[in-house]
Formats: C-alpha cells, sequence, structure tokens
C-alpha cells in the first residue's frame, strides 16, 4: 500500500453539506470540485474550511484545459493556489482534456487527439503548471467518446510519457476505462496493463449508462459488477491507493454514498476474473454525460422572503 | 481536415461543430474520427453535440427556475439556447454562465424599439424576473459578514455601513413574491403590473428578500452611493415629501426601522 492512501472517499457535494457539518461522519476523506470553492464568499468557502479542519481533503479540477490551444488562464491558476493554500489539499487534479479554445468554454471535458504534438504540447503545460502552483499535478483519464484518426500513441503510453517527462501524477478512473475503451473497442484488461499504474496515486469509481452501442459516463447510478472487477485488477496493479466514488446526478442520501464506496472493500483483495467483465445486456434510452449541474447551487431552497 | 492537422486546427474545428451541429461537414467528421464496431464517426461525433447544450440548459434552468416556470420548460430552454448561442461560456466557472442573460433578453425582446410604455407587460415581467434571479444567485455566494460580529441597537447612526453582502432593486413587477410562490410549488401566473422595491441581503448563509417602500428604498439607495444616515433621512423627507421629523422618528422608534434592519443584519459596525 503506498504512504500516500486516504482510504475511501467521496466526491463532496453540496447535497451532502448539511449532513456533514451536522454528524462529521466516519470516512476516510473528501474531494472537492476545485471550482465550486475558489471563487465563493459565500456558504461553499464556509462548508469547505470546516471539512478541512476534519478530513483530508483533496482538490479536483475540471477547468485547468491543460490540452487546450488557448493560453494557459492564469487567473484561474492563481485563484487554485491560493485555494490550496487555503485548505492545504493532500494533492490538487485535473483531467487530460480541453474544455475549451478560441476563448469559448464548453464545460465539458474533451478528449484530445494522442499525438506527438500533443505530447510536447501537454508537457510544456504541466510543466507551467507545476512551476506556478509549486506542486505536482495529479491528471486523469478522461472518459471519451471519439478517437482521432490522426492518434498515434495510445492512451496508456501518453500518460506515460507525461509522466516520464514532467514527474506529474495520476488519477485512474477506472470507470472511465471501462467506458472509454467500450467506445473505442479497446480490450479494458489491456489498458489497464500497459497503464503506468507506478504513478497512481489515486482512482476513482463511478456509474455509467450502457446504450448498446455506446456507454455514457452518468455519475448517476451505482458502479456496475463488471467496473468493480475491472476495479480489483487496478488495485493489484496500482499497489492499493485511494479510491473515490464520484456521483453527480440523482445523488443519493450521504450514507447510501458512503455504502456504495464501502463496497470496495471485496475487491481489494482475491483474483481478478476477466470472464466477469462480460457486458449484461443492457439497452437504455442515453442521457446525459458527465454532468455538471450539481455544481450550480441550489439558490432556492436557501432564499427567505421577509414578511413586511 | 487532413491527417496533418494541427492540434489548434483540430480544436477550432471540435468547437464549431459543437456550438454549430448543423453546420458540421460530414465528409471532415468521416476523415477526423474514427468509427467505432457500432457507430459511424457521425454519431459518436454526436455525443458531445447532443450534450453540449443539454448540459449548460440544464445549469441554466437550477440557476432560474422561476423563469423557467413563467416561461414554460420549453420556451425557456428555447431563449436559453439562442442565449448559449449568442454569448457562449467564456468563463472557467459554470457560476458565470447566466451572468449575461438578463441582458441578452432586454437585446432581444421584440419590441425593443418601442417607447416604454407600448412594451408588452409579460416581456418586461421576464426580464425583471431574470433580474432577480440573478441578483440572488449572485449574493449566495458573494463575500458576506458572516462570521464576524453585528451591531447592536447601542451603535451609533455614525457607525453604521451597509453590509457587504447587500443589493436593493426596483422591479415593475412583484417578482420577489412570485419566486417564492414558485419555492413553494404554488404555481403562480403571471402577476399584474405593481412596482416593487427590495432589498436583498445574506445572513448566515441564507439570502434574505425584504420588501421596501418607496421611503425605504429611497433611504437605502442613499446609503449605497454613500451617504451618511442623517444625509440619507433628509433625502428621504425631500424627495418623498415626508417631515424629517416623522422620517427620523420611523427611523429610531422602537421597534422602528433602524432596529428592524439591525437584526437584519443590513448593517455591520465601521
Amino acid at each position: 500500500m503506498k504512504d500516500t492512501n486516504l482510504g475511501l472517499g467521496l466526491g463532496l457535494r453540496s447535497t451532502h453539506f448539511n449532513h456533514i457539518l451536522e454528524h462529521w461522519p466516519q470516512i476516510d476523506w473528501f474531494e472537492a470540485i476545485s471550482e465550486n470553492f475558489m471563487d465563493s464568499g459565500g456558504w461553499p468557502k464556509h462548508v469547505i474550511r470546516q471539512i478541512a479542519e476534519r478530513y483530508p481533503v483533496v482538490l479536483h479540477g475540471v477547468s485547468m484545459s491543460i490540452g487546450s490551444t488557448d493560453p494557459l488562464n492564469f487567473s484561474y491558476l492563481r485563484k487554485l493556489k491560493a485555494l490550496a493554500q487555503e485548505v492545504n489539499p493532500v494533492w490538487v487534479s485535473d483531467h487530460l482534456c480541453w474544455t475549451g479554445v478560441q476563448t469559448m468554454n464548453s464545460h465539458d471535458l474533451l478528449p484530445m487527439p494522442l499525438t506527438e504534438e500533443t505530447l510536447q504540447h501537454v508537457i510544456a503545460r504541466i510543466h507551467q503548471v507545476q512551476d506556478f502552483l509549486e506542486r505536482p499535478l495529479v491528471l486523469e483519464n478522461p472518459s471519451s467518446y471519439i478517437t482521432f484518426k490522426h492518434s498515434t500513441i495510445s492512451e496508456p503510453e501518453f500518460f506515460r510519457q507525461l509522466c516520464n517527462e514532467t514527474q506529474c501524477q495520476l488519477l485512474l478512473d477506472v470507470n472511465n476505462v471501462y467506458v472509454s475503451c467500450f467506445n473505442a473497442d479497446i480490450d479494458p484488461v489491456q489498458y489497464i496493463k500497459d497503464y503506468p499504474c507506478e504513478h497512481v496515486i489515486q482512482m476513482h469509481l463511478a456509474g455509467h449508462q450502457h446504450c448498446g452501442t455506446h456507454i455514457i459516463d452518468t455519475h448517476d447510478r451505482a458502479i456496475l459488477p463488471y467496473v468493480w472487477e475491472l476495479f480489483r485488477l487496478a488495485w493489484q496493479r496500482t499497489g492499493a491507493v485511494s479510491t473515490l466514488l464520484e456521483w453527480d446526478g440523482d445523488i443519493p442520501s450521504f450514507d447510501e454514498c458512503h455504502q456504495e464506496i464501502l463496497s470496495a472493500k471485496p475487491y481489494m483483495q482475491g483474483e481478478f476474473d476477466s470472464s466477469k467483465l462480460q457486458l449484461p445486456q443492457l439497452l437504455q434510452q442515453e442521457t446525459l454525460s458527465t454532468p455538471v449541474d450539481f455544481m450550480v447551487p441550489n439558490i432556492m431552497e436557501n432564499a427567505v422572503l421577509e414578511e413586511p | 481536415m487532413s491527417p496533418s492537422q494541427t492540434l489548434q486546427q483540430t480544436q477550432a474545428w471540435i468547437k464549431h461543430a459543437l456550438t454549430h451541429p448543423l453546420q458540421a461537414n460530414q465528409a471532415a467528421i468521416a476523415t477526423t474520427i474514427n468509427p467505432s464496431a457500432r457507430l459511424n464517426s457521425n454519431q459518436c461525433l454526436a455525443i458531445y453535440q447532443r450534450s453540449y447544450y443539454l448540459r449548460l440548459l440544464k445549469c441554466m434552468q437550477e440557476q432560474f427556475p422561476a423563469l423557467s416556470h413563467a416561461l414554460g420548460e420549453d420556451l425557456f430552454r428555447d431563449f436559453a439556447c439562442e442565449y448559449l448561442q449568442t454569448y457562449p461560456s467564456q468563463s472557467y466557472t459554470l457560476y458565470d454562465l447566466g451572468n449575461r442573460f438578463p441582458q441578452y433578453l432586454k437585446e432581444t425582446r421584440p419590441d425593443f424599439s418601442a417607447k416604454e410604455s407600448e412594451q408588452e407587460d409579460w416581456i418586461n415581467f421576464m426580464i425583471d424576473l431574470a433580474c432577480f434571479e440573478l441578483s440572488l444567485f449572485l449574493m449566495f455566494d458573494a463575500p458576506g459578514h458572516e462570521g464576524k460580529p453585528l451591531p447592536t441597537m447601542e451603535t451609533p447612526d455614525e457607525r453604521l455601513v451597509l453590509q457587504p453582502c447587500f443589493h436593493i432593486a426596483e422591479y415593475l413587477f412583484p417578482v420577489a413574491e412570485y419566486y417564492h410562490d414558485v419555492k413553494r410549488q404554488a404555481e403562480p401566473v403571471m402577476p399584474q403590473k405593481e412596482t416593487s422595491r427590495v432589498a436583498i441581503v445574506r445572513k448566515n448563509f441564507l439570502t434574505h428578500t425584504s420588501l421596501l417602500t418607496l421611503p425605504h428604498y429611497t433611504f437605502l439607495k442613499a446609503l449605497q452611493q454613500g451617504e451618511s444616515i442623517a444625509v440619507a433621512l433628509a433625502h428621504v423627507a425631500h424627495t418623498c415629501s415626508i417631515p424629517l421629523d416623522d422620517v427620523t422618528q420611523s427611523w429610531k422608534e422602537p421597534n422602528g426601522i433602524r432596529q428592524r434592519w439591525i437584526q437584519a443584519a443590513f448593517f455591520i459596525e465601521l
């Protein structure tokens, strides 16, 4: 087990704020979405300050856009650095993706063509970010629905070269591996075997929606059995790292989410069985990938009309 | 698109394909994106194209729930979609997504060039509601005064200033009542035109909306503009044609405006 293994954690979601502040549940750690707190002067900032005093916290971003060909947003990075100085996260992560270009932000985690040009571009930007933040950057493999004809490097190899060149670290999202591999007709077991697992310090788990022809990364349901089995393999190959559940749509109670991530325990032992990766026949109507509306606070809930 | 396209070209091309899906060149899609065993290139890209607007529209509905109720979900989505096409997000944070929406509704109203008196009421109401909801949204997470001491009744007027998380506004319609009717699922209909004035203040991380009379609004507006309390009271007396003694009495009397607004955290102490 790696020294930095924080245990089994949950993505911090505003719908659970009151429960956490009221009960201070016994949970190993939280992952906070950086953008939800870096500009906050109100309730979210008040909550993260208290949580960071009591639990290990890591910051996980969705807007660094490390792969974009637009210049790095140093205003964003300054705020991220200030937040990190305030909550003292164990690490700071984001995604290998781009979120926009030509000043537009799609608020989606868009995939990169994996070429030598992209590799050099991202390496240079990781160096800039790490120098600025004065800490290693942790990068996550995104879920993707397209691959590019002009890609020349496999995703595991791309991550390996990023780590070798920049000493960045990795967040392996096991669900994303499954989603992206299915969508791109790649063997997820081979992906994990090729992946530079020695650089992984965290894993993500989440639910997804299988539409028959493709899989959508929805984060709105329990983890599927075949993803759990893939997690067993990833657990063995990474040498046991901090593991976290992301649940972003139709979010159940805190206790249900906590119970779901505790379900990881049986998969931290035993032999990996590739036959358990067989997909059940699930055909569901497509819903939204990577929901982001959970990041918009529920203002109405916190609004009061004073009687005259 | 060709195999030698640069990263910059690829990203610019995808951006355009997301924001203008109907204009995406089918041949370029086929030469740029791999098909899967079950979907062709176009169908793969379409997953991103569908989710781009849907994702942001859900956020807009989260930010403007009362306006969405007033317009109905379909019409709200039409307006919001056109808004996102006109003003695509340029911010790293979704908190900024709706910042220009009220302004967009003003700019694009069909009776934009008509005289104010001839403009349609329902459009005025929608714009008022959008403005009110945006104000609430901004106040929710603006820097506030929580965790710091509040003034007491003994604090002299000279040391009272408005707290940082404070906003006043005037509307053509009673939007605050409508908003809270939506909140309690009372299925409100569009209200009659009636000027309303509100103060929004955050206390203990809740955004409180207080309804204001014209003298109250005039007084708070003067304070916002930097006037002292004494000058603001005189300004109310002059503007609203109320004897200064009456204005001062209303301010100072037990259970009067001063006491209520100190308790409501309108003020902090200098």
